[in-house]
This record gives structure tokens, sequence and C-alpha cells, in this order.
């Protein structure tokens, strides 16, 4: 009897642990350190479906051949859930390695994966992947290490039930879902995140502006579908045109803004200079025809244009990208003062400035 | 004597459902009692999908939460041949026993056998003797 509510305690422990994590790596390594109390095994893994990934908690004297069993056993297993079958060489381990049971005699370095219990991980009818504790003892799990660990598995297809809702709220939140690109609301938070970084570590950050050319032709003359259309397409040019770490969001409408965190003029002028050109020779399906579009883009920067805040910075690129509607469009502008443009115009297009620069 | 065969035929599929319906409650108890309602409905389900196309009657047997029905299962499977349902529900019990056996090595098997077996010995001798 003693035993029993020791062993509920544990299992209260357990799921508690599992329904306060936020990401999977954390609900496995929440059930993984509780789960030596209730029995004994090598590893505890997750198989998820969707990378394909595997999040392995482990014993840390395990051999690498013990985790290539574990591997395989769970593909195997997957795979008859009636699922798409997983490449095991695609799976993207995600391994902790601990000592999981000190009382246990270390695996030996011979140690093969010798008995498993495995459970179909079902979130809302579908099969996520599934869930399994292995050891290099035969016959190590009985009937009651079943009951327990399968109450532990439904806890986590229930933990990550509503971590996938929350996951689809907060994309619903960051992304825009006509373009796929972050949404006003998310650039405008991470703009004060890269703000502070940049001011903190003293490091540039360039924002820009971009602005399709004459769109409200295109919808006039072709409809609202068509342009939607290529608002995608200018979107997926603009994702393939930024390095990994920049930020591309849909500022409203037509309008673009990108976050280049640590570029320089330079480097922004040549990023925007590439979207420039890569709008410019792409032949645009609208209808039955085809068309060329440009964009203008209007780039800012700190420390170069001396901000006061990010909305100052927001401004300034706004204001460079006005210039480059009014000096004739299809082109890349860096913001420039009042002063400093006065002079300019009358000596040269201060748009080139950089480019022959 | 065509009545009389009628009813015969009518009571052996009965007899056969009936013996099935209780291994497989059996079965349901068993090892929901291990690994909970919600994964055995779904294992069940699968193995039935799986022998859909060799044995299209297991279709109507109903799977859920709740635990097994087989009472649409009577209702369309009157006048079926005692021996299609017996290697229909044979064929679905290996099925389950493998799928166990796959994720649970011998755990399920261990509890499962002995209350098992007798009700599937007992289902062969039924159809031996018929």
């Amino acid at each position: 009897m003693r035993l029993v509510v020791k062993n509920l305690n544990i299992l209260r422990s357990i799921i508690n642990a599992i329904s306060t994590s936020f990401e999977i790596k954390e609900i496995v390594a929440a059930a993984g350190m509780h789960l030596p109390n209730l029995f004994q095994f090598s590893s505890f893994g997750l198989l998820w479906k969707e990378g394909p990934s595997l999040y392995l908690f482990q014993e840390k004297s395990c051999p690498a051949s013990f985790t290539q069993e574990v591997v395989r056993n769970m593909v195997k297993i997957y795979s008859l859930l009636g699922e798409e079958p997983i490449d095991p060489k695609q799976i993207s381990l995600h391994m902790e390695k601990r000592r999981v049971n000190p009382k246990l005699i270390a695996t030996t370095a011979s140690g093969s994966l010798k008995s498993h219990l495995t459970l179909p991980l079902a979130i809302e009818d579908e099969i996520m992947g599934c869930l399994s504790i292995n050891s290099d003892r035969p016959n190590a799990f009985d009937a009651q290490d079943l009951q327990f660990f399968s109450v532990i598995g439904y806890q986590m297809a229930a933990t990550l039930k509503h971590f996938q809702r929350f996951r689809s709220i907060k994309n619903i939140a960051i992304y825009d879902t006509l373009t796929g690109l972050h949404n006003r609301r998310y650039f405008e938070e991470r703009l004060g995140l890269e703000g502070q970084k940049a001011f903190s570590a003293s490091t540039p950050l360039s924002l820009v502006m971009v602005d399709i050319d004459h769109f409200k032709k295109v919808n006039d003359t072709f409809g609202h579908t068509e342009g939607d259309k290529v608002l995608r397409e200018i979107s997926s040019a603009l994702k393939t045109s930024v390095r990994k770490k920049d930020i591309v969001a849909r500022y409203g409408g037509e309008e673009f803004i990108l976050i280049l965190p640590e570029a320089n003029l330079e480097d922004s002028y040549q990023i925007a200079e590439r979207i420039r050109r890569l709008v410019e020779n792409t032949p645009f399906e609208i209808g039955n025809v085809r068309l060329s579009l440009t964009v203008s883009l209007g780039i800012s920067n700190f420390p170069n244009h001396q901000p006061e805040s990010k909305e100052d910075l927001v401004e300034m690129a706004d204001q460079a990208l006005y210039d480059a509607k009014r000096s004739g469009r299809n082109r890349v502008c860096i913001f420039q003062r009042d002063a400093e443009k006065q002079n300019d115009y009358k000596e040269e297009d201060p748009c080139e400035a950089l480019v022959e620069s | 004597m065509a009545v009389n065969s009628e009813k015969k035929g009518k009571w052996s599929s009965e007899a056969v459902l009936d013996l099935y319906s209780k291994l497989l409650t059996e079965i349901w108890e068993t090892v929901s009692a291990l690994i909970g309602e919600s994964i055995l409905e779904f294992l069940f389900n699968l193995a039935v999908q799986k022998l859909k196309g060799k044995h299209p009657f297991l279709l109507t047997l109903k799977v859920s939460e709740e635990g097994i029905s087989l009472d649409e299962m009577k209702g369309t499977c009157q006048g079926k041949p005692p021996l299609e349902i017996h290697r229909g529900f044979q064929s679905l019990v290996t099925h389950l026993f493998d799928l166990f056996s796959a994720f649970t090595e011998g755990v399920i098997s261990r509890e499962l056998f002995p209350k098992v077996l007798p009700k599937v010995r007992e289902a062969e001798r039924m159809i031996a003797h018929k």
C-alpha cells in the first residue's frame, strides 16, 4: 500500500513537471528526470514526426550503437502505425546524456537494446510520433511499468496538444496570413529587441522599407486576386534575398519592411539592390499577361543616421523610400537629412552615390 | 430441412459472434487497464483498417473509448458462414497480438494469453465440430 502511494506521488510529480513545460525538449527532460524514480531504464525517447526529430534522454554511459538501435526500433514501430515511414537518416537527434540511475551498473560499451516499451503519441486523433523507454537488460519492464508509462504518455500527449494550439495561436499572432511573412505587430516587437541589442552592443542595425511601384494599377486592372498573387511572389523574392538573421515583415498594403541586424549601410544597400534587381528581372504572370514590376526601397541605419528611437529609424526608412519614389522609382535610396539632400540634389543623385562609391 | 439448416447456420454464426464478442471484451478490459482506452481504440481501428480488404465485415465492428460493440455486425453478418467470421476474427486477434508484441514486447501478451487462449481454442473447437 505504501509503495502504491509512493508511486502515485512520483507519478503526480512527473505529470506536474510535464504539464508546466513549454517545449518538446523540456517535456522530455522533465519526464526523463523523474522517470528513474518509477522504473529503471537506459533511455527515454520521443519521436516527433514533424522534422522529423527524436528527443532522447539517455544514460550517459550508453554507447552510440545503443542510440542507433533505439532510433531504428522507434522508426520501425512508428511505421506500424500506418503513417508515412520516416527515414532514420533524416531524423534530427536531440540528446540529453545523464546519469539516469546511479544505482544501476553503468551500461557497458557493448550494451545493446534488450527491451523496450513503446506507445503511439496521438494528439487529436492524429499520430504525431511515439514514446519509448528502453533498456539494455532483457525483460526490464512489467505490466505495472506499462501502466505508469501509459499515464505519462497521455499527459505528454495532452501537454503537446496545448503546446501545438499555443503555437498555432502564436503563428496567427505573428504572421501575415496572405504572404506568410511576419506581420507589423511582430515587426514592432522585434525592432524593439533588435534596437536594444544594437544600442547596448554598439552594433549596426538597418531597416529597409520596400514598396511595389504602381501596385494600385495592378489591382485596378487585374483585380485583387491577381494583386494578392503579386504580393505573395514579391514576399517570396524578399525572403530569398535576405540573410538568415534578417526579419522580413509586411508593413501594410503593398509595403514591406526588413530588419537587418548587424548590417552597416553597405551591407544593407547590397541586400536592397539584390531585391530591386530580382524583382525587376522577374516576369510576373498576371491573368494571361506577363508583366514587369519594380520596387522602390528606402534604407535607414543605426548609428549612421543617429535615430533617437525605433520610431525614428522607421520614419527615416520611410523618408528614404519617399525619396526613391520621388526620384523616379525602381531604386534604392539611403536616408538623408533635408540639408544634406539640398546639397546632393545640386551635385548628384543621392541614391546613386553609394553605388558609385 | 431447409428451415433447420438455416436455423442451424444462423445459430452457428451467432455463436461465433458471441464467442468473439466475449473474447474481444476480455482483450479490451485487460489491455485498456494497461495502456488506456484511447491508444487501444487506435490500435483496434488500425488492425481493422489493415484487414478490411480481406475481411470487409470487420468494418462493422464499432470501437470507441467506451469499448467494443458487435451490435451492427450481428445484423450484417446474418447468413454469413461461421467459418468466414471465425477467420476474420482470428486474423484480427493475431494482428492485435502482433501490434501488442511490437509495442510492448511480451508485457501485454503475458497478461493476455491466459485469459484469451482458452476462448480462441473454444472457437477453433466449435468450427472443427461443425
